[in-house]
């Protein structure tokens, strides 16, 4: 059905991205330079671009919603503990493989979000957002209260490093070097999975309910399924953003439901570009790594985010994309 | 038992009325401006830390700590007031959410940058006990139940009676029509939000003495708690968030007495939740106003 539909104009808000594409020799040279990095950089800087690798789950989860649907979640934090302390779980009390631990997050953070979905997105702008911080306050009692699973306030320690095995044969990835390939590898295919995803039909029709909502319904695009659709994968990506947290850090507490985790997720995407997917990777190259890498101070870094959010609201709405773009154009390093 | 129940409920009685002081503001500043205002709990915050300041450094009593915190709250929300939120007006909301969010993340973090991060001891009040029914309550408590109910007497005065009040109202209805009608809207917004501001410093400083401790982050679980208030009295609606402030609280010291302190936290987002499914309009309005 979707399929054959004629291509929907934007006639309020113009299609971004479309017309612009960064040049596939830049994926290369960013994939190489990233490849070559270890040899390069110190740890330090190895463990400032690791977080950014864990936020960049999440945040491509929220870039679904907020740029290819155009609803306002702050629920991202939860799902990234839920996922954290799935995975943590699971690899405590079974000792299973890192990649099972990290699609087990990411399943049983979608599963959970599939029933929440519900309800919520029957809800529409304020009332959406703040259900989703609900969510995060309800997540993070959970996490206090059911002692028996999570042990409350003292939280889940002692995590298993990765454990990467096929059959018989098993390693641990134990170096920062070993964690740096190991997060390269998995946030390079879950972009490539998610970059799949919006280029699909099913993406374009996740664009056309952003754009204009009622003609893509009369277009015959089952709006509502789509946007359960897009309120549990983006928890999904999430929860396996958690995973690669839960899994690094090797300890996860209540503390992980904290907003701040929400605000940097929201931080990465609209400061990045929502409805890009090189501005959120950009975007959590910027304000995750460059932070951490620079050792600021939490407090200046949430001031900074707080600046970050005002100089969009006012100054640029589409975030960082269309200045990277426009650096990107003068390099020539755009395909037309 | 009986006592226990009569104690828990008065004490619900008192937190809701702080809630319902802050919350006030909020439905007001919502009601002109259409926009959730994320950073309220930060004033309370900031009416707290200015009369903590007034007192310790300055020296002066608590009395006089309540009016120059007011003061220095509602100063600062009118330069925010100015720059930020009067741009707001016919901004599509995700601008009113974010830019909310980013002021309360730079207040509360200044605060913690100048003041630091720890936590102080409030040094003010009045926390001499008052025998009433049976029990024994600080005078503090009974002051803040006073000064709220008195606070939306005199709120109903201005809303209904004063100019100033009927132009909020105007406002709240229809924008576009008290442009044309000469009515100042960002002025109208900019009062509401000193105002509505000034109302949650008001309720910081009333509860300073009885807050066990004060710090930085403090604004930031008012602030949830006040969306489960407003959605519950009817967004916009001044009068029923005083009684759905009162509902909150007592509803948070039931859990927390009879089911767990730990729970208390949770029950204004299940409530919330439970509101915004079933009845978004609220207990106290007709009709849906979002």
């Amino acid at each position: 059905m979707t399929l054959h539909s004629p291509p929907i104009q934007a006639t309020a808000a113009p299609r971004p991205a479309a017309a612009v594409r960064p040049s596939p020799w830049l994926g290369l040279a960013l994939l190489i330079a990233l490849l070559a990095a270890p040899y390069v950089l110190g740890n330090y800087y190895l463990h400032a671009i690791i977080v950014s690798m864990i936020f960049l789950l999440p945040a491509h989860g929220l870039n679904l919603i907020v740029g290819y649907t155009g609803m306002l979640s702050l629920a991202q934090g939860a799902f990234f503990g839920i996922g954290a302390y799935a995975s943590a779980l699971l690899a405590m009390h079974f000792g299973t493989p890192f990649f099972v631990n990290f699609t087990f997050a990411g399943l049983v953070t979608g599963l959970i979000a599939l029933p929440l979905g519900i309800p919520a997105l029957r809800l529409r702008t304020y009332s959406f957002v703040m259900c989703t911080l609900g969510f995060v306050i309800i997540a993070e009692a959970v996490a206090k209260n059911w002692i028996g699973l999570t042990r409350g306030d003292m939280g889940l320690s002692g995590i298993p490093q990765p454990l990467l095995a096929i059959g018989d044969l098993g390693t641990k990835v134990t170096t920062i070097t070993g964690y740096y390939y190991l997060y390269l590898f998995v946030a390079v295919a879950m972009t490539g999975l998610f970059y799949a995803l919006i280029v699909s039909p099913a993406g374009r029709c996740m664009v056309a309910i952003r754009d204009n909502e009622t003609l893509a319904e009369s277009q015959g695009i089952s709006t509502w399924s789509y946007k359960l659709l897009v309120f549990t994968i983006s928890a999904a990506f999430a929860g396996f953003g958690g995973s690669l947290y839960a899994h690094y850090l090797t300890t996860v507490s209540p503390l992980t439901f904290q907003m701040y985790y929400s605000t940097t997720i929201l931080v990465i995407v609209l400061g990045g570009g929502a409805g890009t997917v090189r501005g959120v990777v950009v975007g959590s190259i910027l304000f995750v790594a460059l932070s951490e890498a620079l050792r600021v101070t939490p407090e200046f870094r949430m001031i900074f985010y707080g600046l970050v959010l005002l100089v969009l609201v006012f100054w640029q709405p589409k975030g960082l994309a269309p200045l990277l773009d426009r650096g990107l154009a003068l390099l020539g390093l755009v395909r037309r | 038992m009986g006592e226990l129940l009569l104690e828990q409920v008065v004490n619900g009685i008192v937190a809701g009325s702080v809630y319902a002081l802050v919350a006030a503001g909020m439905t007001m500043i919502f009601g002109v401006l259409r926009a959730i205002n994320f950073a309220h709990g930060e004033y309370y915050m900031l009416g707290t830390f200015s009369a903590w300041w007034v007192i310790s450094r300055l020296d002066m009593p608590y009395v006089a700590s309540i009016l120059l915190a007011v003061a220095i709250t509602m100063a600062i929300a009118a330069v925010i007031g100015r720059f930020v939120m009067q741009r707001l007006v016919t901004a599509p909301f995700q601008s009113g959410v974010l830019a909310t969010l980013g002021l309360s993340l730079i207040l509360q973090n200044s605060v913690i940058l100048t003041f630091g991060g720890t936590y102080k001891v409030f040094p003010g009040g009045w926390l001499e006990p008052v025998e009433f029914l049976d029990m024994s309550f600080a005078q503090q408590r009974i002051v803040i139940v006073a000064a709220t109910i008195a606070v939306f007497v005199a709120l109903e005065f201005v809303v209904r009676r004063t100019r100033m009040g009927k132009s909020i109202r105007a406002v709240s209805q229809n924008t576009e029509c008290c442009a044309v009608n000469g009515i100042d809207v960002e002025r109208v917004v900019l009062g509401t939000f000193v105002l509505g501001t000034g109302l949650a410093a008001l309720s910081g400083v009333l509860t300073g003495p009885i807050n066990v401790s004060i710090y930085g982050g403090m604004g930031e679980a008012i602030t949830l708690k006040t969306f489960a208030v407003i959605v519950m009295g009817g967004m916009g609606n001044v009068r029923g968030t005083l009684f759905a402030g009162w509902i909150l609280g007592i509803a948070e010291s039931l859990v927390a007495g009879y089911v767990g302190l730990q729970y208390r936290d949770a029950v204004g987002f299940v409530i919330l939740i439970a509101m915004l499914m079933f009845r978004p309009q609220g207990f106290f309005s007709v009709q849906a106003r979002f």
